[in-house]
């Protein structure tokens, strides 16, 4: 249990950071009106994907393994 | 473990929860400069952005990057070299390094929140500045990367690191009634040391550590190319500015950890808990960086007075013999200085911890000068348009604001040795119980 949520937590975090950069670089937008993220807080996705993927390792040590409890 | 359970009031090692004479000058000291930032802050907020010494560049013959930019890079840096020796010692099992390795993730906690809040104060709109970055931050940019694995990644995972690193000490210290024993026990979150236990731990930090090094990388390149990549701005636009980030960030945090690691040992009473061995490993680690350094300088000086065009020659002129040549030269003397002094140490191995101090400083205020020569004259003297030479020198409400934030980081590590033990408790201490 603990290892798949922490895994799920990585995939997770990754998605997100992919999605977050995704959506705040519109990449082959040619004009500054067109250059602005494709939706808003794009940015703010991403880094919580960071801290996301992160914190895995916290639910990696804290979380109990079913067979302690 | 310990086994001694006491239901008394305990002294807690490494004299936490203690508050000395000392400890209580040096935080009202600390205190006072942050209430002398919070007044220039305020000051800065009513009145605008003039209170500082900022101005346009070029129209206004300024620069709109000062002192608070300087300190951010300053900060960053500082931050930069704690997580990467608290990383190294983790990858590579420095078992002579570990008493640091905390001293280094604290450090670059407070920093990294430092560097943040320099950020924040050099924002004409401080909260718009905040709420459109995470709104329109463009990828392509380097400040993409500055703000999103910077402040973000960077400082979540420090923050990751200190606490898991710390769950064994706080669970030792949650043994014994204190009046911070809630705050241990929260902090060990259920640690009690078993086999298990130290297996995941050793697994987290090491697959953390590997994952943080090349982020912390990435994130000081990426401050580097904030400048680097400004290809019509004399003085910035080069390939050496990431390189040269990282390795000045190195040389900065290293001396801090230093001066920071003798403080602990004179506050802990216990000469033998940070043993002449750490002192020893750190001075050559910083010795080799201020070689590189000075390598890097010596290679930028020689491509600035070779066959230089108009605006680079008018900025090394100004770098090297005009307006801010002492702080050039300064920054060069207190980087060669302890260099000699740190080499002749290697060479006769025989470390002076006092010595050792002294470089510390004197390397970080070098590092200081020479990130504001980054900073500043490129604005000054480095405009590629017809306009004249201009001239920056920051306010007191800039100098205040720079105090305070260093005051604010003294808090920080003064509240934190006081309730937590900096340095790793051995086995061989013992909690006991107050006379």
């Amino acid at each position: 249990m603990r290892r798949n949520v922490t895994a799920a937590m990585i995939a997770g975090g990754i998605v997100l950071m992919l999605v977050g950069y995704l959506g705040a670089a519109p990449w082959g937008a040619d004009t500054v009106a067109n250059s602005d993220p494709r939706f808003s807080f794009a940015p703010a996705v991403f880094v919580i994907g960071v801290i996301v993927a992160l914190s895995a390792a916290l639910v990696y040590e804290l979380m109990p393994d079913r067979r302690n409890k | 473990m310990a086994t001694q359970i006491d239901t008394h009031p305990t002294a807690l090692p490494q004299q936490v929860g203690q508050l000395t004479t000392g400890w209580k000058l040096a935080m009202g000291a600390s205190f006072l400069l942050l209430v002398v930032g919070i007044v220039a802050f305020i000051r800065e907020l009513s009145t605008g952005m003039i209170a500082t010494g900022m101005r346009n560049v070029g129209t206004m013959g300024g620069a709109s990057w000062g002192l608070y930019i300087t300190m951010v890079v300053y900060f960053i840096g500082v931050s930069f070299a704690g997580i990467t020796i608290a990383a190294l010692v983790r990858i590579f099992n420095l078992r002579q390094l570990r008493p640091i390795a905390r001293i280094a993730e604290l450090l670059t906690v407070v920093f990294l929140l430092m560097g943040s809040l320099a950020i924040i104060v050099d924002l004409g709109q401080p909260v718009r500045g905040v709420i459109n970055l995470f709104r329109y931050a463009r990828p392509q940019s380097p400040f993409f990367g500055t703000f999103s694995l910077v402040i973000a990644g960077y400082l979540a995972a420090s923050l990751i690191y200190l606490y898991l690193g710390g769950r064994r000490d706080a669970a030792k210290m949650a043994e014994y009634p204190s009046r911070l024993q809630r705050f241990h026990r929260w902090w060990a979150a259920g640690y009690s040391d078993t086999p298990e236990e130290q297996a995941r731990h050793r697994k987290t930090s090491f697959w953390l550590a590997v994952t943080i090094i090349p982020l912390l990388v990435i994130a000081t390149s990426t401050l580097g190319f904030v400048f680097g990549l400004q290809v019509g701005r004399p003085g910035w636009y080069g390939t050496l500015q990431a390189p040269a980030f990282v390795t000045l960030a190195g040389v900065s945090g290293t001396g801090l950890i230093i001066v920071l690691a003798v403080i602990v040992r004179r506050m802990v009473h216990d000469k033998t808990a940070l043993g002449i061995d750490v002192f020893a490993w750190l001075g050559k680690f910083l010795l080799a960086l201020v070689i590189v350094y000075l390598y890097f300088m010596t290679v930028e000086l020689l491509t600035l007075l070779y066959s230089t065009p108009e605006v680079e020659k008018q900025l090394s002129d100004a770098l090297l013999f005009g307006q801010y040549a002492w702080i050039y030269w300064g920054s060069v003397a207190l980087l060669a200085i302890p260099a000699i002094g740190l080499m002749w140490q290697a060479l006769t191995r025989r470390w002076n911890v006092g010595w050792l101090v002294a470089a510390g400083i004197a390397v970080n205020l070098a590092a200081i000068g020479k990130r504001f020569l980054i900073v500043v004259p490129s604005q000054t003297h480095g405009t590629l348009l017809p306009y004249e030479v201009g001239s920056y020198s920051p306010s007191w409400v800039e100098y205040g604001v720079v105090l305070g934030l260093f005051g604010l980081g003294a808090l920080m590590i003064g509240a934190f040795v006081k309730a937590f033990p900096p340095l790793p408790l051995g086995d061989r201490e013992e909690v006991t119980a107050d006379a």
